[in-house]
């Protein structure tokens, strides 16, 4: 196997170009000893480009080589993604943290990939670089290609950053997970969910469950009930009953059975939709600078 | 399998392996530099045994393929030993603290765990217990059953802070 530490974007393209497809880029690369190795890789772990977390004003972008332990401590991911910043908290343990990537986790495809879903609940989008020095920007949800499988090719693209809106007054979000222990454990559902609202009506929202199918699934039919509406009381129940209704689950000897899932999926929607409707309300009472 | 050069920093010693970069950082470690305090325990970065510091950041060396290190400063738990030794004592107030409070049993997850407590203090030199647990969150230990490690943990921030121990030789940038 040929390992090849690039400094730059340019030195990662010419990389890949001359190795016709033979290369993979990889960063964390904390995967890599579970799968086949390629022949070649190209580590783009260093990379400047890759590492930055710049706000403005309507877009937050957020490197790709960024880590887990990066992003769970950033001050403004904290603040502007908080359902972000909770999904990295979470990834593997401090040691996988500290090295694993964010675009590691999109690319990789796991179905229930912590990070992914915090990043599909808040609408971000990749963006994606080719050899030929093209970019291409595509929503995260729409980058999994199967189980497992990205639609990225990680012999000829290169997944630079994603860039989603950060959180205005009004607006909070949130992730949930479940697991049999606190570290080092697979998740048997993870949820994530974004939520603004005008007055005390939800103007928006995206509410994201894994894993039921290849990619972090919205919840839309739930989304539906609560749009345009104001969550009282008697809400929550119907969320609940909503989400693992529209969802089909299957039961796995590595997570759990169906039927727990089931009821892990609907409990796990309305804790997250609620919390990330809570700090939406907490947000409108001002103060951290929102 | 195709060897390349790998120059990085052991130890704070500058060091050049001849080897395939799909060698574990831990095979590295332990097959060509002798250095057997780290541990392979699952071999697959659940465990934590095999936890050493690459640029001053605790990291699973099971999971690292030698290339990535090219040019980065690793740390293990030799190194923590020759701190101590370097100051005149028999070992590391760290690894002091352990023994001390009843902290080791078998031994096998003590160097990772006193790994991922070295990061935890040069980060946080007064560390709450709930900054402690998630600290070794990442290390799994099957006898002890954590508790004593914990305060092992608490008692060596003492110590070091007693002891203005400093010289952290890590290179975290």
């Amino acid at each position: 196997m040929s390992y090849t530490v690039v400094s730059n974007l340019d030195q990662a393209v010419e990389a890949l170009a001359k190795s016709a497809g033979k290369a993979r880029v990889v960063a964390g690369a904390t995967d890599l000893f579970l799968g086949n190795l390629p022949s070649e890789l190209v580590d783009i772990s260093t990379v400047p480009d890759l590492l930055g977390i710049n706000r403005d004003p309507d877009c937050l972008s957020v490197g790709a080589g960024v880590t887990h332990a990066g992003a769970a401590a950033s001050p403004v991911i904290r603040l502007k993604a908080e359902a972000l910043a909770e999904a990295c908290r979470e990834v593997g343990s401090p040691q996988v943290r500290n090295i694993s990537t964010l675009g590691g986790n999109v690319v990789n495809a796991a179905p229930a990939a912590d990070a992914a879903v915090a990043l599909v609940a808040l609408g971000a989008k990749a963006v994606l670089l080719d050899l030929s020095g093209g970019h291409r920007e595509v929503a995260v949800e729409d980058l999994y290609a199967n189980y497992n499988l990205s639609v990225v090719d990680s012999s000829s693209e290169i997944l630079l950053r994603f860039l989603l809106a950060p959180a205005v007054r009004g607006e909070g979000s949130a992730f949930l997970r479940f697991a049999p222990r606190e570290a080092l454990s697979l998740p048997l559902v993870n949820a994530a969910a974004r939520v603004r609202l005008k007055g005390n009506t939800i103007e928006a929202i995206r509410a994201v469950i894994a894993p039921v199918s290849p990619a972090p699934t919205r919840l839309n039919e739930t989304e539906k009930l609560l749009l345009g509406s104001k969550p009282g009381q008697d809400t929550w129940r119907r969320v609940e009953y909503t989400a693992a209704a529209e969802v089909d689950v299957r039961g796995s000897m590595l997570r759990c059975s169906a039927e727990y899932r089931h009821h892990l999926v609907g409990v796990l929607a309305r804790r997250v939709i609620r919390k990330a409707l809570e700090r939406a309300l907490d947000s409108k009472e001002g103060g951290d600078g929102r | 399998m195709k060897e390349q050069v790998i120059a990085f920093e052991l130890n704070g010693e500058t060091v050049e392996a001849y080897t395939d970069p799909a060698l574990s950082l831990l095979h590295l470690l332990r097959s060509r530099f002798n250095l057997l305090g780290t541990k392979e325990g699952c071999g697959r970065g659940e465990c934590g045994a095999c936890t050493v510091l690459v640029d001053g950041r605790a990291v699973n060396s099971c999971l690292v393929p030698a290339g990535k290190v090219q040019g980065r400063k690793v740390y293990t738990i030799e190194g923590v030993t020759a701190e101590g030794l370097s100051r005149g004592a028999k070992v590391h107030p760290l690894q002091e603290a352990f023994v001390e409070s009843g902290a080791v049993q078998c031994g096998f997850c003590t160097p990772g765990m006193i790994m991922s407590t070295y990061a935890l203090l040069n980060d946080n030199s007064s560390p709450s217990p709930e900054e402690v647990k998630e600290a070794i969150s990442g290390n799994l230990c099957r006898c002890s059953g954590y508790k004593q490690i914990e305060e092992a943990i608490l008692e060596a921030a003492q110590r070091l802070k007693a002891q203005d121990w400093q010289d952290r030789n890590t290179g975290k940038t």
